[in-house]
């Protein structure tokens, strides 16, 4: 299993860097222009242009002409006398990765201090290692090495703020709007789904299908607007989350019950399913021939079949809690990573992109390698390694 | 007598209206702004967006302001003035100016040299990337000089050797740039001519303070990502919370400078809302003080009686944007090949009149304002308010009255079905003679998700089709997805653009300025109507003729009125040969706790967002409240 585990966590992590390595590479193969505002497309002159691309590690300046006065049949056949010269992708990406690894400087409030030269992980162990200071003395008192992750920083949404920054900032927020909402829809979708089964054909079952099929059916834009109103008009509930209130908690309290309602339909949907296909089954009849309680039958049998095809996706659905919602977080102003994605489309912030598809891509790749692993915790027949009706 | 008369009777409004009085004054102002506009860069030397600076103007006091009449005043200077025209200009700063930081701790002294400091940073190509630089480079001697040699010395010798310029004594900015710290206390700005108007660029941050102490703390990369918690401020407020997306809370700053003399409130919430259907959501749940209202909103409002909020409904004062609908003049298909159809057509004086005089514009500007369409009536090219004569009359009642038109609360002005009529037809026979195809088709593009802009362009298609005939004009909506300029401006897809203009400071020249013929500084000639490329030897004759009157305007820098009287003719010049089609001004209605006569109100600059001297009430306004404070400003 141990080996198992590496083999996939490998896999993981290549799949991880193929995923960015090939975003990336489309991200740099669209035209220029993108990297610019509008004002900046329409005032920058050629040269700013080019030097705002070298500053992104796009260009580079030419070795032969740039500010050696060079133009037309004097100037190289690469940058005709303009100064600049296109970079390769892959070495734009080698970039992205050195950069990766950088040791900076934070200071006591942890804060980074820029005026201290960032130094790349090896040299600085290197230079340790003999003894040298590989920040030339430039570091004062207080102040703290650590290896910055740095995936670049914002061009657009939150100019000059280090992606990982950004990034670290907002997977809180809604990581704990998430799991709060997904551990409510849990419990509640489960519970009325099993409620359901064990009713079948009757008011209760009734009532929570139309639950469902009103919920999936109704724009969810309605239904949070109608939450919203309600709650504000008859609970008095904030309409929007605000960090800053007297009572923070009370205003997360809208945004969790709107993410709460789709989830919660969907698990009662699944569990109702999979319980009623498990109710069906021989072993199912023979418990109950044999006198067990309906209880001890729904809960220690069926529901516990039934849970192994749920289960498979519930470290998935935690993991992607971190990326929040774009309706429910872009409708109560939340602060989270929900609507960051496509607004960092949007206006073309490329290193956000780029380090909000790593992120997802590693969740993805991660929830669904602990959702596999889940399921042979809890159904031990299901085996991931060996021969014959392996995974 | 007219005038006391207008006093008096306004000021028995003001006081009628005391029942409403005794209500509270709000101590923490919560506002809004859409998700749209979120701020993107804290460096109030490097932004340009109305997003960052409508908050930046509250962090950092500027040597002058403006008023609520839009005046100018002085604030981090104590007096200012000119002593050869406005060749040089003086500024004395106030006493006892600090800089603290977010927390209000006193980090240095704001001095003189600050002010060096600043515009060292926005010349310097490396470190602004020529962020508002094109101001200071106009106008204070020396400054292109050195914004050169910065560029230079970043191609030669790199970013690093740029970074480490600076302001100091014996610095080849001190020795190049027309700016002269004599004393601690004195700024001396010596401009490239006499700028009668130079007071009024004092307002706007690229003539703003920068510590050399906070760019050795952070250093000059550390500047320019600077944040709102390592920043230094020196204005009426600091930041104490910000949170992307979400919210923002600006702090009475301590040890403000100015505490004494100017009200502020105690901490203003910038809350950033889904839409402004969402902000009236909150303003009804009393979360916000003032919402902007849509006109789906506004007519709900509005058509039922029984809503208590009928009474409250408030017309904002005009945006200072002056909206246009800029016609191309060098489009292109969209094979990329060159659209003769609508060059020829357009590049015909006829043509143009007959869109000039041919549309009446009423249900366009009912899409702003459905109650008062005509108040967003805009006749001229220039916005109201960025400059008067020396007896106080708007500059734009000269153009008005040059170009014969004046604005009529009951009905469009502009449109004249006849003169429209006489130009279609002369318009007809001169482009089908040379190969023109009718009906000439208008490309005009909106976002493609925008769905209120194609509400409006719909109205625009009827209003050209009612007002020309389909089978002369045709306006065609396209769309585009997300670049106005990688996708439609570069390319030059669209015949016509429809967009406001908001001056930097208070001269005709930064409207007219924007579009003359062969400036590769006139913004709007080489990224919207692309007149340099024109083919046309009339309609190049015509932006010749208004270039020359413009620049002759210009020139004349000793006599107010005579400047703005020759601006006037400039500007007359370039409406009568129609070479853009004056739109509309925004004009909104809202509810609203706050007087919107006692708020800085400025045609120019980015004063108008300083949370200062603001009156307000806890209950909110009604409509008659607003009326009278509107009769009492006019009386003032």
């Amino acid at each position: 299993m141990a080996k198992y585990i590496l083999k996939r966590l490998f896999q993981s992590l290549i799949t991880v860097l193929l995923v960015v390595s090939v975003v990336f590479i489309l991200l740099r193969m669209m035209p220029s222009d993108y990297f610019f505002t509008e004002d900046e497309l329409m005032k920058f002159t050629e040269v700013q242009k080019n030097a705002k691309l070298e500053r992104l590690g796009i260009m580079a300046m030419c070795p032969e002409c740039h500010g050696s006065g060079k133009t037309g049949e004097e100037a190289c056949g690469h940058c005709h006398g303009e100064g600049y010269v296109n970079r390769s992708v892959f070495a734009q990406l080698g970039d992205f990765f050195y950069e990766m690894l950088e040791m900076r400087a934070y200071n006591a409030k942890g804060k980074e201090v820029k005026t201290v030269t960032p130094v790349p992980l090896w040299t600085y162990l290197r230079q340790q290692g003999a003894g040298e200071d590989p920040f030339n003395g430039t570091l004062k008192d207080g102040y703290r090495v650590k290896l910055a992750f740095n995936l670049g920083k914002s061009i657009r949404l939150e100019k000059g703020q280090y992606v990982t920054d950004v990034i670290s900032n907002k997977m809180g927020v809604s990581m704990e709007i998430g799991l709060i909402s997904l551990a409510i829809s849990l419990v509640l979708g489960v519970v009325f789904g099993v409620a359901q089964a064990h009713y079948k054909g009757g008011a209760f079952d009734h009532i929570g299908t139309g639950f469902t099929v009103v919920v999936n059916a109704v724009p969810h834009l309605v239904i949070y607007t109608i939450i919203m109103i309600a709650g504000s008009s008859l609970f008095g509930l904030p309409m929007r989350y605000d960090a800053t209130a007297a009572n923070p908690t009370l205003t997360k309290i809208l945004p969790i019950v709107c993410l709460s309602v789709a989830s919660t339909a969907g698990y009662m949907l699944w569990t109702r399913r999979y319980m009623v296909d498990e109710l069906n089954k021989d072993y199912i009849r023979l418990a109950k021939l044999k006198g067990l309680s309906t209880r001890k039958v729904m809960f220690r049998h069926v529901l516990k079949n039934a849970f192994v095809p749920l289960a498979q996706y519930l470290p998935y659905s935690i993991l992607l809690t971190v990326g929040g919602s774009l309706l429910v977080e872009t409708f109560f102003s939340v602060p989270g990573m929900g609507p960051e994605l496509t607004k960092a489309i949007g206006r073309y912030d490329l290193n956000l992109v780029q380090g909000i598809v790593l992120l997802y891509a590693t969740m993805g790749i991660l929830g669904v390698f602990l959702g596999d692993l889940l399921m042979t915790v809890i159904d031990p027949r299901i085996k991931l390694t060996g021969k014959g009706d392996v995974r | 007598m007219k005038k006391f008369l207008a006093l008096v009777m306004a000021l028995c409004m003001v006081l009628g209206m005391a029942s409403f009085a005794s209500a509270d004054e709000i101590k923490n102002l919560n506002t809004y702004e859409t998700q749209a506009r979120e701020l993107e860069t804290w460096n109030i030397h490097y932004s340009q967006a109305a997003a960052d600076l409508n908050v930046l103007t509250n962090c950092f006091d500027g040597l002058l302001t403006n008023d609520n009449h839009g005046n100018l005043k002085p604030n981090a200077a104590a007096s200012y003035g000119t002593e050869d025209g406005g060749k040089t200009w003086t500024f004395t700063l106030n006493e006892g100016m600090k800089w603290i930081n977010k927390d209000g701790e006193v980090q240095a002294d704001v001095v003189a040299q600050d002010w060096a400091t600043g515009l060292e940073w926005v010349l310097n190509y490396a470190k602004n990337d020529s962020y508002n630089s094109s101001m200071p480079m106009e106008m204070i001697a020396g400054a292109e000089e050195y914004y050169n040699y910065t560029k230079e010395l970043t191609e030669t010798e790199g970013t690093e050797a740029a970074f480490a310029l600076t302001a100091d004594e014996g610095s080849k900015f001190a020795e190049t740039v027309g700016i002269q710290i004599p004393d601690e206390k004195t700024i001396v700005y010596t401009c490239v001519d006499a700028l009668p108007y130079f007071a009024s660029v004092a307002t706007y941050n690229c003539l703003y303070p920068l510590s050399a102490e906070l760019i050795e703390e952070v250093g000059v990369q550390g500047y320019r990502d600077i944040t709102w918690e390592d920043m230094w401020y020196n204005g009426a407020y600091t930041v104490t919370y910000f949170e992307n997306l979400n919210q923002k809370v600006l702090t009475a700053a301590p040890n403000y400078w100015n505490a004494e003399n100017v009200k502020r409130f105690d901490t203003v919430t910038i809350k950033m809302v889904e839409s402004t259907a969402n902000a009236y959501q909150l303003y009804l749940a009393g979360e916000l003080d003032h919402v902007s209202l849509d006109q789906a909103t506004l007519q709900e409002i509005y058509n039922d009686d029984a809503n208590p909020n009928k009474a409250k409904l408030v017309e904002a004062r005009p945006t200072k944007y002056s909206y246009q609908m800029h016609l191309v003049y060098s489009k292109n298909k969209e094979d990329d090949t060159p659209d003769d159809n609508w060059n020829t057509a357009v590049a015909n004086e006829n043509f143009r009149k007959s869109l000039y005089y041919g549309l009446d514009l009423t249900n366009y500007l009912a899409r702003t304002n459905s109650i008062n369409p005509q108040k967003c009536q805009n006749y001229v090219y220039t916005g109201n308010g960025v400059a008067f004569t020396s007896d106080g009359k708007d500059y734009t009642e000269l153009v008005r009255k040059e170009i014969g038109l004046e604005y009529d609360a009951e009905k469009y002005n502009r449109y004249d079905p006849d003169k429209a009529a006489e130009y279609k037809a002369k318009a007809i026979e001169e482009l089908t003679a040379k190969g023109v195809t009718f009906p000439v088709e208008v490309d005009y593009y909106i976002m493609g998700n925008n769905t209120t802009a194609a509400e409006t362009a719909k109205v625009l298609e009827n209003i050209f089709a009612e007002g020309l005939g389909e089978d002369y004009v045709k306006l065609v909506t396209k769309t585009y997805i997300s670049s106005l300029a990688n996708e439609v401006r570069k390319p030059r897809y669209a015949s016509i653009f429809i967009n406001g203009w908001g001056a930097d400071f208070a001269d005709p020249i930064n409207f007219l300025g924007q579009e003359t013929y062969d400036d590769t500084a006139a913004y709007y000639s080489n990224a919207y109507s692309m007149i340099n490329d024109a083919k046309d030897e009339d309609l190049i004759a015509a932006y010749k003729e208004f270039t020359d009157l413009t620049v002759a305007a210009k020139a004349i820098t000793d006599d107010i009125d005579a400047r703005y009287a020759a601006f006037a003719k400039a500007e007359a010049c370039f409406l009568g040969h129609c070479l853009t089609i004056p739109m509309s001004y925004e004009v909104a209605w809202e509810l609203t706790k706050i007087n919107n006569y006692s708020k800085v109100y400025s045609a120019y600059g980015m004063q108008a967002y300083r949370y200062v001297d603001w009156e307000t009430n806890t209950d909110g306004y009604t409509t008659e409240d607003m009326e009278a404070f509107a009769a009492a400003y006019a009386a003032e």
